[in-house]
């Protein structure tokens, strides 16, 4: 079994950025779809001569460093989601020049199927899992970094108790909402037929609709297309991150909005997370990752409304 | 396949409808529009992207026949947002872009050997007049036909010098405005009284709408009261539509997307979403 010391990691990214841009996540307030769905990434750019339509050009290859496990689990889901009905021509041309190495810190997390590589602690020590050729190449490119794990090492009385604190790693909110995630039915009977709760209400007294939510949401993926004009003359058309809470949304010309409040608009956020995207990829669209309850500056905690709506749904039920 | 990627296209002409509202004829710089293999370039009922980049686009119906593949027309009111005005400032022989066609049209088939009801008002008359134009090409293949057609004002009411040739292809016109206005003769406000002219099977007709506001009366005025199922209504809805291919969220209503699962939705699929 392959495995890396914590202190060779850095060792490890430093030799890489040799050759390529690290782009490292572990203390990012944004989650790593910055780097596949840039905000305001450039889709197109006319030529202001002869008016001709350029597509953008990709990123320089990169490396995208230390995803947790919520967030490799995320990015299962969005290269699922930008592959279907058809594929996103522009998150598939970043996502193409990515190696992404996962890192998992708590030891009873089993997600290591997605991202290239990923690193999980266990003991003293990070297994190493390669999922894809490129991550089994880039191994063994940089084999000096890594070590192969005996039996016995594995096996030390001395690392025993070490492993009981690795195990309660992940906090008591984590685990309540991974639990009530493994039965998305649940989550979506309690949010579709919790539309005229008054929780709904409460909520839009409290929600400021400043879009925070959707922004640190690692799963979130709406967007808008904005078109610039530049002083030269040149017009391009962007990507740009948007949030279903913000006003404009579901405006249309003429300035008619189809979910005109701000409860119309936070219910929708909760409709496509648990009703809309479990109907379309058969799980809800969250990953239990905490970021939206962290970053609220309502202070408005997902898994205590989740709690609520499934207590107070099985009252309206027919 | 990049789904995102504006196509340039000429401005052939422009053609002012009412005082808000102008038809633009428009074609591909290269070549013709593709054809289906039912020799159709889009289904009517399906919307288009049209704008330039520096601008953004705007979704709209396609209004000309789907068989003409030289052009294609869509009217445009200007609603003073940026894509509209920036399309009433152009000229014939301009340069824009446009992408498309996108989303589900009517259904053709189901309609066959059927009465077809048609009800509209204000800006949802061009998949209506595309369908008829359709229809017109296929003419044995369909029953009596109705186009029922509300609008504010006399000014108001689009695509006037198509009418004429519509009707003697033996397509029913019902015209109607909302107020009394002194060059009209005609009906006002979606009143019972039009069920008096229109004589279909309800057995065997449908109906198609699109338009928000006016729809609804003529549904719950007109349609309800001749007792046709919702099953056989079909409606063509609006929503903000940005990318067209299910991903951006604008378009979302209930569990549904416009722009993929729509803009034409079955009554019944609808009926109850209040999203």
């Amino acid at each position: 079994m392959l495995a890396i010391e914590n202190k060779q990691i850095d060792f490890f990214l430093k030799k890489l950025s040799e050759k390529y841009e690290i782009k490292d996540t572990r203390n990012d307030v944004l989650p790593f779809k910055k780097y596949f769905l840039p905000r305001g990434q450039k889709m197109f750019q006319k030529d202001s001569l002869n008016g001709e339509i350029k597509i953008a050009k990709p990123p320089k290859k990169f490396i995208l460093f230390g995803l947790n496990s919520a967030e490799l689990l995320s990015l299962t889901y969005l290269d699922e989601i930008m592959s279907a009905p058809q594929k996103d021509f522009f998150y598939f041309q970043n996502r193409k020049q990515s190696v992404v190495i996962g890192l998992i810190e708590s030891e009873n997390n089993t997600n290591c199927e997605s991202g290239d590589i990923v690193f999980k602690k266990q003991d003293n020590y990070y297994i190493v899992a390669i999922n894809t050729k490129t991550g089994e190449k880039l191994i063994i490119q940089n084999k000096e970094f890594f070590i192969e794990l005996t039996d016995s090492l594995k096996n030390t009385p001395a690392d025993l108790p070490n492993k009981s604190i690795i195990l309660n790693n992940e906090n008591n909110w984590t685990k309540e909402m991974k639990n009530l995630l493994l039965d998305p039915e649940t989550l979506k009977n309690a949010v579709e037929l919790t539309r005229e709760n008054k929780i709904w209400e409460e909520l839009a007294e409290i929600c400021l609709g400043c879009g925070v939510c959707s922004y640190v949401c690692p799963l979130c993926y709406c967007f808008s297309l904005e078109d610039k004009v530049e002083l030269s003359g040149a017009c391009s058309r962007c990507r740009n991150w948007t949030a279903c809470t913000l006003p404009e949304f579901s405006k249309i010309s003429g300035n008619h909005n189809f979910r005109p409040t701000i409860k119309e608009r936070y219910y929708n956020w909760f409709f496509h997370k648990f009703v809309r995207g479990y109907l379309e990829y058969g799980a809800s669209q969250c990953v239990g990752c905490e970021r939206c309850k962290i970053y609220c500056p309502a202070k408005i905690d997902i898994l205590e409304i989740l709690k609520r709506i499934i207590q107070e749904y099985p009252k309206i039920k027919n | 396949m990049n789904s995102y990627l504006p196509r340039q296209v000429k401005i052939l002409k422009i053609e002012e409808q009412s005082p808000i509202v102008k038809l633009f004829r428009i074609t591909p710089i290269l070549g013709n529009f593709k054809k289906n293999k039912n020799g159709l370039i889009f289904i009517p009922g399906q919307f288009v992207l049209v704008g330039n980049i520096g601008y953004g686009e705007s979704a709209f119906g396609p209004l000309s026949s789907p068989y003409e593949n030289e052009f294609l027309e869509i009217a445009v009111r200007n609603t003073g947002g940026i894509v509209t005005n920036y399309l009433h400032s152009l000229n014939e022989g301009d340069i824009i872009t446009a992408r498309g066609p996108f989303g589900n049209g009517f259904p053709l088939n189901f309609l066959k050997n059927k009465d077809v009801l048609t009800a509209t008002g204000g800006c949802g008359v061009p998949p209506i007049a595309a369908l008829i134009e359709y229809i017109i090409e296929n003419r044995n293949n369909y029953h009596k036909i109705y186009l029922l057609y509300g609008a504010k004002s006399p000014d108001e009411i689009l695509l006037k010098n198509k009418q004429e040739r519509w009707k003697n292809k033996g397509i029913n016109i019902i015209l109607t405005i909302d107020k009394p206005s002194p060059a009209w003769s005609g009906h006002i406000g979606f009143i019972t009284d039009i069920i008096k002219e229109i004589e279909i099977d309800e057995q065997n007709a449908a109906v198609v709408m699109c338009g928000p506001g006016p729809m609804m009366d003529a549904i719950e005025h007109i349609v309800k009261p001749l007792g046709i199922s919702d099953r056989k209504i079909f409606v063509n809805m609006e929503r903000k539509m940005q990318c067209g291919i299910g991903k951006c969220q604008h378009c979302t209503t209930g569990s549904k997307y416009v722009c993929i699962d729509g803009p034409v939705f079955n009554y019944d699929q609808i009926e109850n979403n209040r999203d």
